[in-house]
């Protein structure tokens, strides 16, 4: 972490009062202390663990941002929500891999992943593609291009006009909306 | 699959919305204070209060159990409020467990008194069913101030900040039902009185991670 705390105070005030820029570089300062803090806390865990705890900290950051008192530091705060975030995280994801089953074990024509006729509604393609089409224009455009065309940030910002930022801002929000819209519809 | 953390971070300022910073642990005790010990004291009012209330507030003995049970209400309530922010050092957390020794200290002093003058005759246990339901009356008001108070929080260790909520209420509500309750035997004290304290902490406690899920952004991962 390059910045003096310093400055990182400065920013989290800077996003308390709604400014994205400081908030974006914020943030972007604190994951490798993040991630090198993880790694410390919990030293047998894998690399996806650890970025893991890193995602759920900025996670739970955010959603507390309004918590941090300017004269109080900042550090401090921000690896106390790693140090309670980050356990839950983990045994989040003990739990989860307990439950999980290689699929290896399994033949290709075996009948283990047959899934029932109301999961199959649930996914059914057409319901998704019609829905997509009900999207808002720049987040239609967004999902079909990074997700269904499976295309990169860059081409598909290439072939939109969009920018980088404006294409994640409109797939995050695109894909916001399909889930409601999907959930309304069942 | 997840994204990627610098997607990630990309979303979330891309969601930033400005926000209102939340008050000191400090102002939002005296805030629960304000509120808590006017509808407590409302509470023993409307019971009538005891007869020889002017009596017993000449005895020493009875002033100490009192200022320790409004003591644990109070330092409760900064527990459960320091409870929720990431950076608050542990002792602040079990700062109750002081006022609550103290308050338990005085009324197993007053038990031993009485063993050593009456002897084990002295310490009958005899029914007192109003306690639990008094404590609750009285501790209404503060556990629902508390309530409010918690959901604005951050939402870290849920079950310690009800626990200590729980208790900051209840013993609001044993602070008022000694006002109006003429139940003044060390012994009956601890069992009906404090025992519902902890009864309806330990409850709060309980229900504290379904009322205090972790707030969760509207990112998609």
């Amino acid at each position: 972490m390059g910045e003096d705390e310093d400055v990182l105070r400065d920013w989290m005030v800077a996003a308390q009062a709604g400014d994205r820029r400081a908030y974006e570089r914020l943030l972007a300062s604190l994951v490798p202390a993040l991630r090198r803090a993880a790694r410390g806390r919990w030293r047998q865990a894998e690399a996806a663990d650890i970025e893991d705890v890193v995602q759920e900290t900025l996670l739970a950051l955010h959603a507390a941002r309004h918590l941090y008192e300017p004269s109080r530091p900042l550090l401090p705060f921000v690896f106390g929500i790693l140090r309670l975030r980050g356990a839950d995280a983990l045994r989040r994801r003990y739990r989860q891999s307990g439950r999980e089953r290689a699929i290896d074990e399994f033949s290709e024509t075996s009948s283990y992943f047959a899934t029932k006729e109301e999961h199959e509604d649930q996914i059914d393609a057409g319901t998704l593609h019609a829905t997509i089409a009900e999207l808002p224009e720049r987040q239609r455009q967004a999902i079909e291009m990074t997700k269904m065309q499976e295309m990169s940030l860059a081409e598909a910002s290439a072939a939109s006009g969009m920018s980088i930022t404006a294409l994640k801002v409109a797939t995050h929000r695109g894909v916001a909306t399909l889930r409601k819209l999907l959930r309304g519809a069942r | 699959m997840r994204m990627a953390t610098d997607e990630l971070v990309a979303a979330l300022a891309a969601d930033l919305r400005p926000v209102r910073r939340i008050a000191p642990v400090w102002r939002r005790t005296l805030m629960w204070l304000l509120i808590s010990l006017p509808a407590a004291g409302l509470v023993a009012w409307q019971a009538g209060l005891r007869p020889d209330l002017a009596a017993r507030l000449a005895d020493s003995r009875f002033l100490l159990t009192e200022v320790a049970c409004l003591l644990t209400a109070i330092s409760g309530c900064y527990a459960a409020l320091c409870a929720e922010l990431p950076d608050q050092r542990g002792w602040k957390l079990w700062l109750p467990l002081a006022p609550l020794a103290l308050w338990l200290g005085t009324l197993g002093a007053q038990c031993w008194d009485v063993f050593l003058r009456l002897g084990p005759s002295g310490l009958v246990l005899t029914e007192d069913t109003m306690c639990l339901p008094a404590i609750v009356e009285g501790g209404l008001v503060p556990a629902l101030v508390m309530v409010v108070l918690l959901r604005r929080g951050g939402r870290f260790r849920a079950t310690h900040a009800c626990l200590c909520g729980g208790l900051a209420a209840a013993a609001m509500g044993a602070a008022a039902l000694q006002f109006y309750h003429v139940e003044d035997a060390a012994i009956m004290v601890i069992v009906w009185q404090l025992g519902a304290v902890m009864l309806l902490s330990l409850l709060a406690g309980l229900l504290g991670r379904i009322f205090l899920r972790p707030a969760r952004p509207p990112i998609t991962l």
